[in-house]
């Protein structure tokens, strides 16, 4: 079966835009697999591969930065919103063109342990050329779309890569004013944890980015916290230690989103995205900037 | 563990993960640094030089640091767990309506606020039996009364109105909120805050009701001392109370309170607050002016507001020097009492109240409940003598009076009535002690305008029973009237007043011995009070279980014998108690104070047989005295009389 790369490649993409997708692009294969480390560049997963393919969904809603209730504004489900979009980008491979794809999963590599994905997702997106890592703990950031979710598709079609974003967004103009005055920008200043630091040069780009991920992770990553809850569970020298280890609001919490699978609170706390002019300020950051943008009000 | 190995499969030990734990830690992807933008640029120079700093895989660590790659998948994960601090998402949850997180305002969970062992003890004092519980919050009898809360209605609806009137200060309910406000921060810039007890040793002056509103805006709780409390009684009570500040006169009439109290160098008692002209010369006392005046209030430092379960009240009932008997009261059992009496006192915002005892005593703090619940004024005695409660009750204009029956007894008996104006009283509230009818009667004939209303309560139940303004004195001389609202009382089979309800105290603090003796089986506290009811449910009460006398197996209650020994021309008091007998088991032994210094018994029980008492019921012994010991209500401390040698 002939298959024109060029034609193939703006067929998949397009497919993506139509779903839903607000950027997608084709990552340099080649840079993955000298990037990323042994055992997670994509040929470990698959063997034939020939493109990695990413797309980023759109992130927050303007609701979604403003509302006092953070479980309801960072409930974690926008993302599942990509995967569908990429589950669908695979089968379409498949039928049209004949060629093994699969969609790329988010999730922990199992025989790497927890807080190790299979993949980086954000390398993909970043050398497919929808985003650029930030100061925010290299969450990657894109000047029209602001903050996105990720999913990448593998296949065994060739397709042309793209070439990553010739400039950063990050940081707005509006953050190195800050941090000429502070020595700090907002997301390094809000952070709850303080898990952010770094410095920006002389032309306003960014010279060098902190992230104490693991700081970054106690404030949410309740897999950690059920374990140690249950730790101080069976260290408590009473009946009354021991109920209030298990059963304590906070704790009864934790049983609560295990038990219903709530995605609420899990991963980050997104703080530094609040606080994010590109994230929350971009063109099209958000579903009523694009709707203005689209409607040319 | 991945792949189903365990540690000791993989060869991990303790000791390993000591040794490089940490740098395993820092190596992986747990802390990240990124120089430059080298990934967006593909400079994979830079990527290299920098893959250390960026994050490293577990296979990668291993091949750096010589280890198996499943080793350091292992302590990276012990690691992760050791390192990992399950509280910090509280901090995302404080950010709540928009907030952003500050750095320089955030204080830890673990450095915030905590109560001390000792508060925690009080607190776990405040067990009340689940359907008791449950049944006054439906009946509306426990709900959100707080000393605080009333007083903030009062800023907020009536400013202007008089609170508390002493002499010529008039401080009206505004005032009274600032100054309570700000001496409720400068007791937390002491250190002092939720759960502490400070102790309030004063006559009853403005700084007196001060002091008790901002201990309980602090979520403080107050213990009282008595005016005549010197040394030995400090020191027990401020003791077993806990007490980690008191607030005292630096010269009490002589008694050195505050320099006694710092001398004691009792190990909790934090602070000493003394209020006088000479408060700042006591070394290592605080001056009471110094935190009333200060700038940061409570309200500025948005100190938490107490809550009505809160305990706010911890009163001493007796054994002030050996075994004390503690009651622990919170807002649902004290003001809830005084909310639901109010309006059978028939009180209004437009009352102006005095109490004549000290508001050490509970039965002054109901008074001062109920002024502050209704709005109305407190007009305040310092000291009681006969004259200055004519006077203040005639120049204050008082129109609700909380006294005691020795009070209207010695004012009759200076014929004060005759001498004052008391008309402005519509209402007088007698307890504190037996109240002696003739005397109801004769104060009721010298105030035709005011309501004579007797109230039975103890430190326990605070307003348990009483009369209402409209029984008229025929039954408030002889009885202290029908249950208040929430309150139940029974007869047991020996007599004894037994009650319950929403204002009962829960258990004596840290006294088991007195608690098991305090409550029945069924959870009915024994008053010790001896009680008969009439047949429209009045009850009067009739004596105290343990003065029954029993005389060979004859049991007789002395109070009728006291009541008409008050009667007799050469006897100002009496109170007639049991002396051990080896013969009868015991016998009645009367003590007097006697206006005749050469009364003898022979006088005293022809007397008596005059009256038509039995001989079974004479007295055997008279023992005179020159004065009674009084309780602060003027009750006679009957076991404090101590039988002479013969």
């Amino acid at each position: 079966m002939e298959i024109d790369a060029e034609d193939a490649k703006k067929t998949i993409l397009d497919y993506c835009l139509r779903k839903g997708a607000l950027a997608a692009g084709v990552a340099d294969l080649a840079a993955l697999e000298r990037i990323a480390p042994p055992g997670h560049r994509p040929s470990d997963l698959m063997p034939k591969i020939k493109s990695v393919i990413s797309l980023g969904v759109g992130g927050q809603t303007q609701g979604a930065w403003s509302v006092p209730a953070k479980a309801m504004g960072y409930f974690g489900s926008t993302e599942t919103r990509a995967y569908t979009i990429a589950y669908g980008a695979a089968f379409l491979i498949e039928s049209r063109y004949q060629t093994p794809a699969i969609y790329c999963p988010p999730d922990m590599d199992n025989e790497k342990g927890p807080r190790v994905p299979l993949q980086s997702l954000k390398l993909h997106a970043e050398v497919a050329g929808i985003g650029a890592r930030s100061l925010a703990g290299d969450i990657l950031l894109h000047p029209e779309f602001g903050y996105m979710y990720f999913a990448s598709i593998f296949t065994e079609l060739e397709l042309p890569p793209d070439q990553p974003m010739e400039t950063n967004p990050c940081p707005a103009p509006s953050c190195v004013a800050m941090y000429r005055q502070i020595g700090r920008t907002p997301c390094q200043k809000f952070c709850p944890v303080q898990c952010l630091s770094g410095s920006i040069d002389e032309d306003g780009k960014q010279a060098e980015m902190h992230y104490d991920m693991a700081a970054c992770a106690e404030m949410s990553q309740q897999y950690e916290a059920v374990p140690a809850m249950l730790s101080e569970a069976m260290a408590a020298e009473d009946a009354q230690g021991r109920e209030d280890a298990l059963f304590d609001p906070d704790n009864k919490m934790l049983w609560y989103k295990m038990s219903v699978g709530s995605g609420g609170l899990l991963a980050q706390c997104f703080e530094c995205m609040r606080v994010c002019p590109i994230a929350t300020k971009a063109p099209l950051a958000d579903p009523i900037r694009r709707s203005i943008a689209k409607e040319g009000v | 563990m991945a792949r189903g190995f365990s540690r000791q499969q993989i060869g991990v030990t303790g000791a390993m993960i000591d040794s490089y734990g940490d740098l395993i830690f820092q190596l992986s992807h747990n802390m990240q640094t990124r120089r430059g933008d080298p990934i967006r640029t593909l400079d994979f120079e830079g990527i290299e030089a920098s893959r250390d700093e960026l994050g490293m895989s577990d296979g990668q660590i291993a091949a750096r640091v010589g280890l198996s790659e499943p080793q350091v998948m292992y302590i990276r994960n012990m690691m992760e767990r050791r390192n990992f601090n399950s509280r910090h998402y509280h901090r995302l949850l404080e950010l709540g309506g928009g907030k952003r997180f500050r750095e320089e305002r955030f204080t830890d969970h673990t450095e915030r606020f905590h109560y001390h062992d000792d508060a925690i003890a009080l607190r776990e004092a405040m067990a009340f039996a689940p359907d008791r519980a449950r049944h006054y919050s439906e009946q509306g009898w426990w709900a959100d009364d707080t000393l605080s809360g009333w007083l903030a209605r009062h800023v907020s609806q009536r400013p202007e109105a008089a609170a508390i009137i002493q002499g010529d200060l008039v401080i009206n309910y505004a005032d009274l909120g600032d100054r309570v406000d700000r001496l409720a921060g400068g007791l937390h810039g002491l250190g002092l805050g939720q759960g502490d007890v400070i102790a309030v040793q004063l006559p009853n002056i403005a700084e007196y009701l001060i002091s008790y509103l901002a201990i309980a805006r602090l979520g403080g709780v107050m213990t009282t001392l008595y005016m005549p409390h010197r040394e030995r009684e400090f020191e027990t009570l401020l003791t077993h109370s806990r007490a980690r500040a008191l607030i005292c006169l630096s010269d009490a009439g002589g008694f050195p309170a505050a320099e006694t109290a710092l001398g004691l160098k009792l190990p909790k008692l934090q602070s000493v607050i003394a209020i006088g002209p000479v408060a700042s010369a006591v070394p290592g006392a605080v001056a009471f002016e110094d935190l009333a005046n200060g700038t940061a209030s409570a309200n500025k430092l948005n100190l938490p507001l107490p809550v009505a379960a809160d305990p706010f009240l911890l009163l001493y009932t007796s054994g002030t020097t050996a075994s004390p008997k503690a009651v622990p009261h919170n807002s649902h059992t004290m003001l809830g009492n005084a909310r639901l009496g109010a309006g059978e006192h028939l009180l209004t915002a437009d009352d102006v109240i005095l109490s004549a005892p000290p508001f050490g005593h509970l039965f002054a703090l109901y008074s001062f409940h109920l002024a502050l619940y209704t709005g109305a004024a407190n007009l305040l005695l310092a000291t009681f003598t006969p004259p200055d409660l004519a006077r203040v009750v005639e120049d204050g204009r008082a129109t609700a009076l909380f006294t005691a029956p020795a009070h209207m007894a010695a004012c009759l008996g200076m014929g004060l009535f005759d001498k004052h104006d008391w008309s402005s009283l519509s209402l007088a509230v007698l307890s504190g002690s037996a109240v002696p009818g003739d005397m109801a009667r004769a104060v009721a004939v010298k105030m035709p305008n005011c309501a004579m209303t007797q109230l039975w309560g103890m430190t326990e139940t605070q307003g348990g029973l009483y009369c209402r303004p409209g029984d008229g004195i025929d039954i408030a001389s002889r009885s202290a009237g029908r249950p208040a609202p929430g309150v139940e009382a029974r007869i047991s089979d020996e007599g004894e007043l037994q009650v319950r309800g929403s204002m009962l105290f829960p258990s004596y603090f840290d006294n088991p011995g007195a608690n098991e003796a305090a409550f029945t089986d069924d959870g009915w506290f024994r008053s010790g009070d001896l009680a008969a009811r009439d047949a429209i449910g009045n009850i009067a009460i009739t004596g105290r279980i343990k003065d029954i006398i029993n005389r060979g197996g004859v049991k007789y209650n002395p109070r009728e014998i006291e009541d008409l020994l008050d009667g007799h021309p050469d006897i100002a008091q009496s109170a007639i108690v049991p002396m051990p007998d080896d013969v009868l088991g015991e016998r009645a032994c009367c003590f007097a104070v006697a206006t005749d210094k050469n009364l003898d018994l022979n006088q005293v029980c022809a007397y008596l047989l005059e009256k038509g008492i039995a001989k079974t019921k004479l007295p055997e012994r008279l023992v005179l005295m020159d004065e009674m010991p009084m309780t602060p209500t003027r009750k006679i401390i009957k076991g404090r009389l101590v039988l002479p040698e013969i």
